[in-house]
């Protein structure tokens, strides 16, 4: 029987009067009295030792069902002392009093105790009869015929007796009512003005990105990060958006993505940002396509000088391209786009870091003043009443409320802005200033063609209004900037003859100026298809293919934020807009508004699909298109409208993993974001499992999952590094006379040239000495915690040794250009040594069945597995032996004690103290399920021995098999590469936390 | 709703012998009716009987006893009732009767019954009894189970909240 059927039995027999017997105290036999109930179950009771001189108890049989655990202990209380009655009053009804009968049964009966039986017996019945017992309500109790309408609303309808008890009911049932006071009817509440407000108000908190209404609609929105972002579409979309990805266009909305500008001059900023990241790791601020501002960059940013330690995040960042030639002293403009949960950490080391602490007066103030006037009106809002309503309005005609736009949460006299007296560098927080939207997909071109309009050129200004594209009409007047628009557009058109994003290089960037795509809506939703007489096999395309876009066109008025602040505030609204339209003589006509269309400046950038590993080349390439801030919905409607589909983080994540790449801040478990996220990440998970029932949740120790919450990298690290000396010493001790990678490996910090080259050439030589100076710098420092590997030529040599070198379908081997420079494991072992605790970015495919899942086990298979493998090609893995639960009994126990303290407070016997501080020395709650806190060693736990976990694991549609990214221990992977046979290199076995399955897979380490 | 209908028939157990109070127990009652039951309607009557029988409630000091049985055959069981001579428990053996007070459709009536019966046993006994400290005790007890309704109630209405508490 299930507890809760226990329970709701119990509270419905409560009540009842229980049977009584006289209780024997002779005889062994009859130490307990078997006591059967209609069948239901049985019960023992206990053995009841009485003092000689005690009177003739009750024995007392009740219906013990409510919880066995805590009445059974009490009657061990009650058998010691003689406060049966106290028992008695506890719950049933049968309350019998202490009789002074001898212990032999007495010859006659008396009047008294007849009586006092009776009496017992009437009041145990009575409590039965009138106290309610079923669960039902009470109005339901009631014969049909005493039935009213509305009786569960309205008390009075009841009948008097039963009035007391439905009152109680009724107050339960208010409590779970939620109320909810609206002081407004929903047309008031409607209109526009007040919509606004109501906008503004609510996204004071949590900053609401453009396309926050539309995604509101169509989305389920999370908080996260300080925004509101769209999580995943309502409707049933998973494979429709890979779908779009892959064939098609995917839309996402970017613009959470933070935009810091450093203004400075280019060596300061060089010389500075040069000491945050490393050129181990890849191309840095300097490379040179990405200074002139041709390409957008990415790299990854760490703490100043704390290289390979105190990661920061990866960032992408784009250089304003030069104007005039060849001058290096010139000032020069860097965007640097991080993910906002980063932002944080990285404006705070920039700021430290370029010794920039003077908040400069605000750059931009206008929107400020906005915002002050937006705020005045709120609050007066606020203040005023129901009764003021006609002058608040008529107040509100004087200064109308403006739409935010723009970063909500911004505090008005704050700075965003700040710079160095000694260098003279401005640092300044461009959060929600210019928008960023990424189209996935080949047919982004497509899309983005029909969208956009480049801007036509006028010369003369639009007659009346003098603002109004007053910077492009002086841009026009320029011949040298007119020839530059027009090679732009050359260009643009040019896209359109390439079938995909990813021919182009990588990062090409394209700036633009572009007319308002609201303009030529088309009226229906259509899908953008690729025009085949656009693709001309012409020069001018192998030539863009080729060389790619030329550094001019680089160049966008987006980076003048006076143009960007122009554009935004001179925005046709969207009213006037189709007012205009139904002006038109042909209704449903093109609507042309000559001089007075808005020209907006654009960014168009590349993004590279996947360019690691050997399969799906270039999968998942697209275009960001960046605007000035208040054109997001200009431009979000027609891309839709183009037919691209909206996806959300959801679809996000799903493309990074099946492009193989990290996703932020998810696979970034070093960087303080990537912490964070993960406490986060248990949190909720843990919260799910425990709102499960036990008895009806995976039970981790069984299933030998130490933490299937959260990842214990520093755990596992440390643990390697104890196994790797302990490994280390018995390999001394066994073969300390003959081998010399033995007495390398003795020493392994200290490098050893000669032996070096024997296995590479010089310059690996080289490299290697200034690896472990490195090393032996940082040795001490490594102790206290993990950190990944990015320095690329160590992961390209791994991702080389990782490979199996022959065996069937042999494989052609990229890596053998690498030729003679790829070294052997017995040279590598002794580098690795020297980072004890460094994980490794890894990717996963599983060669069977199976689909892995978060926080899955990358384990190394054993020598058996791989008999087993090589016998019967369908093996899908090994399977973990059950483990058994030590710690169930401990919580029952616990729990046990912990009713006992409950009671022992009730009775305030003192004999439960000891107890009781007993338990309060428990540190933490026991989860029935989990291990409790200090976790054993974590690599050895299971059958086979753990490596790594999985940070992202799915099904993927891209690759048709379970596919998994996650991050593997250094140390453990090269003990296991060692001791693998050449054929099954790289072979690893993946089980997911809730299942005892190990599966096949294929680590790969894509550089 | 469909439900089994049942009939309860109370019982008083009247033993000339108190020793007797000491073998009443459910399962020496229920054996004691079954075994009853097997000697005058014979296999069929017994299976009969037994389908849900039995003993809900008994008071081995006030001799009362609540059993139950299909709505069926519940004459079958009271038919055979009256032969029931002895209960057994324990190798002891004592003679005594079963006397049926009511026979209820549910246990709420025979609860019911049960009260009005006690109360009327109590006034009988005031009635009757001989000396003065008799008169008193049972003065007393008639009072306590008067009283005592009130204080039940504040201690019952306590334990709810307790209940809820823990189901919620």
């Amino acid at each position: 029987m299930s507890n809760a059927r226990e329970k709701k039995r119990a509270k419905k027999m409560r009540n009842q009067p229980a049977s009584v017997t006289l209780s024997s105290d002779c005889g062994p036999c009859h130490s307990g009295i078997q006591h059967h109930n209609g069948g239901s179950r049985s019960f023992q009771t206990p053995k009841q030792d009485l003092h000689p001189d005690s009177s003739q108890e009750f024995q007392q049989q009740r219906h013990q069902h409510q919880s066995p655990g805590p009445s059974y202990r009490k009657e061990q209380y009650f058998s010691k002392g003689q406060n049966r009655v106290e028992r008695g009053r506890g719950r049933g009804g049968w309350r019998g009093g202490r009789q002074n009968v001898s212990q032999e049964m007495p010859k006659y009966v008396t009047a008294s105790t007849f009586a006092q039986a009776r009496a017992a017996e009437i009041n145990a019945m009575l409590k039965a009869v009138t106290q309610k017992s079923s669960n039902s309500l009470v109005f339901q109790t009631l014969p049909r015929h005493m039935r009213r309408r509305a009786m569960s609303h309205n008390i009075k309808r009841l009948p008097r007796r039963l009035r007391e008890i439905a009152r109680k009911e009724a107050e339960k049932a208010v409590h779970q009512k939620k109320e909810h006071s609206k002081n407004k009817c929903r047309k008031a509440r409607r209109r526009h003005v007040n919509l606004v407000v109501e906008f503004n108000r609510r996204q004071k908190k949590n900053i609401w990105l453009e396309t926050h209404i539309w995604h509101a609609k169509r989305f389920h929105m999370v908080k996260k990060w300080g925004y509101c972002l769209g999580d995943r579409p309502t409707t049933k979309s998973y494979r429709a958006c890979y779908r779009a990805m892959t064939k098609h266009c995917l839309l996402q909305d970017l613009s959470y993505y933070c935009c810091l500008e450093l203004n400075g001059k280019e060596e300061e900023l060089l010389k500075v940002l040069a000491r945050m990241c490393s050129i181990d790791t890849g191309p840095t601020f300097a490379a040179v396509p990405c200074l002139s501002g041709r390409l957008q960059g990415s790299l990854v940013l760490y703490r100043v000088d704390r290289y390979p330690e105190d990661f920061l995040g990866p960032i992408t960042f784009i250089w304003k391209p030069k104007a005039g030639s060849g001058i290096t002293s010139e000032t020069r403009q860097l965007w640097i786009w991080t993910h906002p949960s980063l932002k944080q950490d990285i404006l705070t080391e920039l700021k430290t870091v370029f010794q920039c602490s003077e908040p400069v007066e605000t750059c931009s103030p206008e929107p400020i003043v906005t915002l002050l006037q937006e705020e005045k009106q709120t609050d007066v809002a606020m203040i005023v009443g129901k009764k003021r309503k006609r002058e608040d309005n008529e107040g509100e005609k004087a200064l109308p409320v403006k739409k935010i736009i723009g970063d909500g949460t911004r505090v008005p006299l704050q700075s965003y802005c700040w710079t160095s007296q000694t260098t003279g560098v401005v640092i300044s927080d461009l959060t929600m200033e210019i928008l960023r939207y990424r189209l996935i997909g080949p047919l982004s071109h497509c899309v983005l063609t029909e969208v956009l309009k480049t801007a036509s050129i006028h010369t003369e200004m639009a007659d009346g209004e003098t603002e109004l594209n007053n910077w492009w009409v002086e841009n026009c007047k320029n011949s040298e900037k007119v020839s530059l628009h027009q090679r732009q557009e050359a260009i643009f058109e040019l896209l359109q003859g390439i079938s995909s994003p990813s021919e182009i290089a990588a990062g090409t960037i394209l700036g633009l100026t572009v007319g308002d795509p609201r303009v030529n809506l088309p009226k229906k939703r259509s899908k953008a298809m690729p025009n085949p007489e656009k693709y001309q096999d012409n020069e001018k395309v192998r030539q863009l293919l080729l060389e790619g876009v030329p550094v001019e066109c680089a160049h966008s008025f987006i980076w003048d934020q006076t143009i960007c602040k122009n554009v935004t505030e001179n925005k046709i609204s969207e009213q006037d807009l189709n007012h205009m339209r139904g002006e038109l003589l042909v209704p449903g006509s093109q609507l042309d508004l000559g001089p007075c269309e808005s020209k907006i400046p654009i960014l168009l950038v590349q993004q590279p699909g996947k360019v690691a590993g050997e399969d799906r080349p270039g999968w998942g390439s697209g275009w960001d298109i960046y605007l000035p801030k208040g054109w997001g919905m200009a431009f979000w409607i027609p891309f839709v409208y183009r037919g691209a589909r909206v996806g959300g983080l959801q679809e996000g994540l799903k493309h990074s993993e099946y492009k193989r790449t990290p996703y932020v801040p998810n696979d970034f478990p070093d960087c303080p974001a990537g912490i964070q996220f993960a406490k986060e990440l248990e949190n909720i998970l843990l919260e799910k499992f425990k709102r499960r029932p036990p008895a009806k949740r995976a039970n981790y120790v069984k299933l030998g999952t130490l933490a299937p919450f959260l990842c214990p990298w520093g755990q596992l690290t440390r643990d390697w590094e104890v196994r790797n000396k302990a490994l280390e010493e018995s390999v001394v001790t066994s073969s300390a006379d003959s081998k010399s990678c033995a007495t390398e490996r003795q020493v392994p910090c200290e490098p050893k040239p000669g032996l070096i080259i024997e296995d590479s050439q010089g310059d690996m030589m080289e490299e290697m000495t200034e690896i472990q100076n490195l090393c032996k710098e940082d040795g001490a420092a490594t102790s206290s915690g993990f950190f990944v590997l990015r320095n690329r030529k160590l992961l390209k040599q791994l991702s080389a040794s990782c490979r199996p070198t022959c065996g069937k379908g042999q494989r052609v081997r990229p890596a053998s250009k690498l030729g003679q420079k790829e070294m052997t494991e017995d040279a590598l072992l002794p580098i690795f040594k020297c980072y004890p605790r460094v994980l490794v970015w890894v990717s996963l495919s599983l060669l069977r069945k199976g689909s892995p899942e978060l926080h899955a086990m990358i384990c190394i298979p054993t020598q058996e597995d791989f008999l087993q493998l090589n016998k019967d090609q369908l093996f899908c893995g090994p399977k973990e032996p059950k483990h058994s639960d030590t710690f169930k009994h401990k919580i029952l126990k616990l729990k046990e004690r912990k009713k006992k303290k409950n009671n022992g407070k009730a009775l305030e016997s003192g004999a439960s103290d000891a107890l009781e501080a007993k338990a309060v020395e428990e540190p933490k709650e026991l989860i029935l399920g989990l291990w409790p806190d200090p976790l054993p060693d974590v690599t050895s736990h299971c059958s086979r021995i753990l490596l790594g976990f999985v940070t992202q694991g799915d099904f993927s549609l891209a690759a048709g098999c379970g596919e998994a990214l996650g991050f593997v221990n250094l140390t453990g992977l090269l003990h296991m590469l060692s001791s693998q046979p050449a054929d099954k290199k790289g072979l690893v076995l993946l089980r997911t936390p809730a299942s005892l399955q190990y599966r096949f897979a294929r680590l790969n380490i894509e550089v | 709703m469909v439900r089994f209908k049942h009939r309860y028939l109370l019982c008083e157990i009247v033993s000339e012998d108190p020793r007797c109070r000491q073998c009443i127990d459910e399962r020496a009652v229920g054996a004691a009716a079954k075994d009853a039951v097997a000697r005058t309607h014979g296999d069929y009557g017994l299976a009969c009987c037994s389908i849900s029988f039995t003993v809900k409630y008994l008071n081995a000091y006030t001799g009362i006893v609540l059993l139950r049985c299909r709505k069926d055959f519940y004459r079958l069981l009271w038919s055979a009732l009256p032969f029931v001579t002895y209960l057994e428990n324990r190798n002891q053996r004592y003679s005594c009767f079963f006397n049926t007070l009511h026979v209820g459709g549910t246990i709420r009536t025979c609860q019911k019954f049960l009260i009005q019966y006690n109360r009327k046993q109590l006034l009988l006994l005031l009635h009757n009894c001989t000396s003065e400290e008799e008169r008193q005790s049972i003065q007393k007890s008639v009072l306590s189970c008067c009283l005592k309704e009130v204080e039940e109630e504040q201690s019952q209405s306590g334990d709810d909240e307790d209940d809820c508490a823990e189901t919620d």
